[in-house]
């Protein structure tokens, strides 16, 4: 079974090298297997050469008789036994009529005379000679119903035979020509594909770069291979569905927006130049409340589609300070304070302004609602990017740390003043800012809500 | 006894498509002491303030026509400094950056307190250049920013003129925070280099000044913020 690979460029080395190690075996074994059935042949066919000669020279006589007279210069060529060639010829009784070797033996077994040419190596042959390799042949010569067999033998290993060498030799060096060419193929195969799959890097990096904030790009289609790009059109088509519903969700909250403040604002204003003014009081209190609720319902229902731009800097010291000024005469009002204290210096964190800004408004706002007449919430900014919001209240029962944060949940749902979605909106803002958020009781009495957001990378390095 | 003199040659442009709203605005508008004249897209509203003359305008965001916010940019393209407070439904993380940078000097989110917008306009007026900034009022205290005089229950009082300073600035943001960076500015210039506690000792003899005359009106601290002046809780 194929190993399971990430990349398909370690895909393709692992197949590349498989077939490469096949191809180094297959391709000079079979060169070889060709090379030496050709060697074979070429030898074969000499020996019947020798052995056409020799027919020459052999006669029968009337009486049936095998006659071999060899002129001088062939004897020479077999004189020397089996340091070159080695002739000896053999009758049909099995009688030697000629041999060359010096006990005058013949070269093949007569047990093994047939009618066809028959090859043989030097297994066949008598011990006493098994030391170098021969090569040899025994052919039948047929005349008038008489036969005699013309044996002819090389010594394989004599100088003067060479295409065996040739052969071996061949095999080594081949090795040495086809694997190089087989790497050089690998690495431009490399090459090839790196070069072939860099339009799909390029892509990855673009999609990489695609945030809900920033809906409008697309991957890029130009120089993609042809295979690709059905997946990269598909991937497109669904940004372009991703978008519409993003944009059709935050169009949606826009209009609702304006519907439902249009009435509400004509109805504040009628009441707030209403000649009565004792009946105006009464229905101004209701429609505050009303308009709040209107307000908490449109930002959540805004922040379903809220994201953060991972680009936006923002100083939380700055902010922080804002929602103090912001918040202060509300404090006052209720004779209550506020202070902010800690880091004075600015504090660098990644996320969205108005959005930081209402969180620790809405966190604010709730400290001022229980803080105890006469005594001061306290906002402290630390420069590791956390405001902690401290109330001098009576606490947060602990069974109810985490029911405040949901939706519509108040501690006293008889008491007015409180949509219950003020913390929701908190929650749903520091998720959206991959921050944290947590609240404690204070030793000293009252509540003390931490919310942690993600320091810029730069100020991170100057912590 | 001191009187705006000018107050009521104050002529606002409302551009707001809500007839009924528009109509309510305007009559609250001349009820409390504006002339008021209202247009209900931004076609109209283009041609109105080429032709004519307004001290500021109430412009809401929902138009028919346009974003509103096209009036806004058309103003600034003109270089026309006109003081104009953005009315707007959209309270969203996604509008209020985008509307101020347009260059609005103030916005209000639907819907909104009437006198709240009536101070809004007042605080627009009030800046360097209009006639309303003559004369602030915080409870019983009363300060003629022309001839730099302080009264209480329209009486006279004799104040230093650091001191007076201080009054001003936070009488010209009474019932809000005014940054103590921005204090420190007002008193000392960004040039020279007062005390880190300068401020602090001058806001604490104001304060202790009008205690002794009676003032109603309370100087609050903000701790790491700045300052407040509003009338004392009864």
């Amino acid at each position: 079974m194929m190993p399971r690979f990430k990349s398909i460029l370690s895909r393709i080395i692992f197949l590349h090298i498989l077939v490469i190690g096949i191809t180094a075996i297959v391709l000079p074994s079979a060169i070889y297997l060709l090379l030496n059935a050709t060697a074979t042949n070429l030898q074969n066919q000499t020996l019947r050469n020798h052995a056409d000669i020799i027919s020459q020279y052999l006669s029968l006589t009337p009486e049936g008789r095998w006659n071999l007279e060899l002129p001088a210069d062939l004897l020479a060529l077999y004189a020397h036994g089996y340091n070159g060639f080695a002739l000896s010829v053999a009758d049909d009784s099995g009688k030697t009529l000629f041999s060359s070797l010096a006990d005058h033996s013949q070269i093949f077994p007569s047990d093994t005379h047939a009618a066809e040419p028959v090859y043989f190596t030097s297994s066949y042959l008598h011990e006493a000679r098994d030391a170098p390799i021969y090569y040899g042949v025994s052919i039948p010569e047929h005349r008038d119903g008489h036969t005699a067999w013309i044996q002819i033998a090389q010594n394989l290993e004599h100088p003067d035979v060479i295409v065996d060498d040739i052969v071996a030799a061949f095999l080594f060096r081949i090795g040495w020509i086809v694997i190089p060419i087989l790497f050089l193929l690998f690495a431009i195969d490399i090459v090839i594909v790196r070069r072939a799959i860099r339009p799909i890097v390029n892509a990855s990096k673009s999609a990489q770069a695609i945030e809900p904030s920033r809906l409008e790009s697309r991957l890029p289609t130009s120089n993609m291979p042809s295979e690709i790009l059905p997946l990269v059109d598909a991937i497109n088509n669904a940004l372009d569905r991703l978008e519409k519903g993003f944009r059709i969700q935050r169009d949606f909250t826009a209009d609702a927006a304006h519907e439902l403040r249009t009435p509400l604002t004509l109805l504040r204003t009628r009441i707030d130049t209403l000649p009565d003014r004792k009946i105006a009081g009464e229905l101004r209190s209701d429609i505050e409340g009303m308009s709040r609720l209107v307000h908490q319902l449109l930002q959540i229902a805004e922040l379903e589609s809220f994201t953060v731009d991972p680009d936006e800097l923002i100083d939380l010291q700055n902010i922080a300070s804002g929602v103090v000024g912001f918040m202060a005469p509300l404090a006052l009002a209720q004779d209550k304070n506020i202070a902010l204290m800690g880091v004075e210096a600015p504090v660098w964190i990644r996320g969205n302004s108005d959005a930081v800004f209402q969180a620790i408004r809405n966190v604010v706002e709730n400290a001022i609602r229980h803080t105890a007449p006469g005594t001061t919430v306290e906002v402290e900014i630390g420069k590791r990017g956390s405001v902690r919001i401290l109330d001098r209240g009576s606490g947060i029962p602990e069974k109810d740390h985490e029911l405040i944060f949901r939706r519509f949940w108040r501690r006293d749902r008889r008491r007015s003043g409180s949509t219950g979605l003020g913390l929701a909106i908190v929650s749903r803002i520091i998720e959206a800012h991959a921050g944290t958020i947590t609240v404690q009781n204070r030793p000293e009495g009252g509540a003390a809500f931490v919310l942690n957001f993600n320091l810029s990378r730069e100020s991170k390095g100057s912590v | 006894m001191l009187r705006f003199g000018n107050e009521c040659a104050m002529r606002l442009l409302i551009v707001e498509d809500n007839e009924e709203l528009a109509k309510l605005l305007s009559e609250g508008l001349v009820a409390a002491g504006f002339a008021a004249d209202v247009v209900g897209n931004v076609g109209d509203a283009h041609q109105v303030l080429t032709t004519k003359h307004y001290s500021a305008v109430v412009l809401d965001l929902g138009l028919p026509d346009e974003d509103g916010a096209a009036v806004l940019r058309a103003l600034r393209l003109r270089e026309n400094p006109i003081p104009v407070l953005v009315l707007t439904a959209r309270s969203g993380v996604y509008d209020r950056v985008a509307g101020l940078r347009d260059g609005a000097d103030d916005y209000l989110v639907k819907p909104f307190a009437f006198e709240e917008l009536v101070a809004r306009i007042q605080a627009l007026l009030r800046r360097p250049g209009h006639l309303l900034a003559r004369l602030l009022r915080v409870g019983n205290i009363a300060f003629d920013t022309e001839a730099r005089q302080v009264f209480l229950d329209d009486k006279p009082q004799i104040f230093q003129a650091r001191e007076i300073a201080v009054l001003e600035i936070l009488m010209r943001r009474s019932g809000r925070v005014v940054p103590k960076q921005l204090v420190e500015d007002q008193l000392f210039g960004l040039s020279s280099n007062a005390g880190s506690n300068a401020v602090e000792v001058y806001v604490h003899r104001l304060r202790k000044q009008l205690t002794d005359a009676g003032a109603n009106v309370q100087i609050h601290t903000i701790r790491g913020v700045g300052y407040l002046i509003k009338e004392a809780n009864s």
